[in-house]
């Protein structure tokens, strides 16, 4: 077989129409062909009929026939994906010509793991509230958009994103907050700060960093509780929920037919809550999680009260439409981890839940308040794999 | 640096390629000769790693990292076994 890359006639598949797959639910079949510790470290994930298989691309190279013979029988379409898009062609190549309908990931994990969804949770006579997704990574933010002004909650990394958003919807971005200093991923607020000199507001207490106990070095507006921030006829409430962070805090959005929004940064998740411990105090900010919980946030929720959090941990958690918010009521019927509990029992309850700590954790929380100020691919290099922020189901 | 036979040059190539190239070049090499691999793509190092634990023939001696005006050359050795 000859085989230069570009002149290959394989079809590519966007992430874009991956997404679009991976939420339809329909049966998928990835081949992933990058190496072993790379697949595990960050899989592509989906519904329950996704099925995949990890057959690393040197293995074709190898001996053809046999990883050919490591293919389900029942196989017809084939998604081949590896690291940046190249190796996927190889392989999707040799799977055509073998009566497979194979297609290769543009730009492969590189290209999946950038990949940013946008949909609409609201559109009203009032305004919208937007989703920004970054599924690679279980990674959700908000934009909050009312008479020409524009609030982002927890915005991502790639701000273009935003910027674009907004600009499309021709609006302003007056307000930029982020529920807590993020461990798993990179904040776009202080650069978002930064180039459009909208404030940036975060809780005083997650502007110290909670292991090297330094303060931050960035530009910022400190959050208290109880402050409220008018975005057009959209009323947003700080409300104060220490736990996962000591700073953290939900955003209450009143819009003016009566609707909720919570934003609840990563304080309760639709199938979990927020892990305590990755301040590194995870004995002393337990009980303090307890109070936000049971005590503190339980005043502001409604049955009808939609909780929109910063994480999903499985695509199972979505409406069926790609959005990831569900009314109290519902969250409260399908999460577990928020049944009433005695703090003895929510202590332990945590302390058996608690996934690994991934050491970048630190190192991030250090980027978020400037006392690192990582190149581009250093930054992508920590945010490589999924969130892992919430206490294991 | 280990001793070695001959040389690959693959600066410049993108996955799949240094892999593809390589297990060329050790198909056409005497038995019991070395391999030296030179390439930019710095995943080549895990994948050569990888690679080798199921190739027939093929034996990772070595992996290097040099410094050649300013871009990373990711050097690997591999002996034909069989
Ligand atoms: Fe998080």
């Amino acid at each position: 077989m000859t085989f230069t890359q570009d002149q290959s006639t394989v079809t590519e598949i966007s992430p874009r129409e991956l997404y679009a797959r991976l939420l339809s639910a329909q049966p998928l079949f990835i081949l992933d062909v990058r190496n072993e510790d790379e697949f595990k470290r960050m899989p592509v994930e989906g519904h329950a009929t996704l099925r995949t298989l990890n057959l690393p691309y040197y293995d074709f190279i190898e001996d053809e026939e046999a990883a050919l013979a490591r293919l389900p029988k029942d196989v017809e379409e084939v998604v081949v994906i590896c690291a940046k898009g190249g190796a996927s062609q190889y392989v999707a190549e040799v799977l055509n010509n073998h009566g497979y309908r194979a297609v290769s990931l543009t730009d492969g994990m590189i290209g999946w793991g950038n990949y940013y969804d946008t949909r609409d949770v609201v559109n009203a006579s009032w305004g919208r509230i937007v989703q920004i997704a970054r599924p690679a990574r279980g990674d959700l933010s908000f934009a909050i958009i009312s008479d020409g002004q524009a609030a982002l909650v927890d915005p991502l990394r790639h701000i273009n994103v935003y910027r674009e958003l907004i600009e499309s919807a021709g609006a302003k971005l007056t307000t930029i907050l982020d529920t807590h200093v993020h461990a798993d991923h990179i904040s776009g607020g202080p650069a978002l700060s930064k180039e459009t000199g909208a404030p940036y507001y975060v809780h005083p207490y997650d502007a110290i960093h909670p292991i090297d106990m330094l303060p931050a070095v960035i530009a910022y507006e400190p959050l208290r509780d109880g402050q409220v921030f008018q975005i057009g006829q959209v009323r947003i409430t700080t409300i104060w929920y220490p736990g996962h962070t000591l700073g953290q805090v939900n955003f209450l959005a009143e819009t003016p037919d009566g609707g909720r929004y919570l934003f609840t940064g990563d304080g309760i998740f639709l199938r979990s809550f927020g892990r305590p411990d990755l301040g590194g105090k995870g004995e002393a900010w337990t009980p303090i999680l307890y109070r936000s919980m049971f005590e503190r946030l339980p005043r502001y929720l409604t049955d009808e009260t939609v909780i929109l959090p910063a994480h999903f941990s499985t695509l199972d958690e979505d409406a069926g439409n790609g959005i990831f918010a569900a009314p109290y009521k519902q969250v409260l019927s399908q999460n577990d981890s928020l049944k009433p509990r005695s703090l003895e029992e929510f202590t332990s309850f945590v302390l058996s839940h608690l996934p690994v700590f991934p050491p970048e954790y630190v190192e991030i929380k250090r980027v978020n308040i400037g006392l690192v100020e990582p190149c581009e691919g250093k930054a992508s290099e920590l945010e490589l794999g999924k969130n892992i922020c919430a206490l294991a189901e | 640096m280990p001793h070695f036979d001959q040389t690959l040059d693959v600066k410049g190539a993108k996955c799949p390629m240094p892999l593809v190239k390589s297990r060329k070049a050790i198909s056409e090499l005497p038995v019991g000769q070395v391999l030296q691999v030179i390439s930019t793509d710095r995943g080549s190092v895990a994948d050569f790693q990888g690679w080798v634990k199921t190739a027939k023939n093929v034996e990772l001696i070595a992996q290097e990292t040099v410094q050649e005006n300013g871009q990373e050359l990711y050097v690997h050795y591999l002996r034909r076994t069989a």
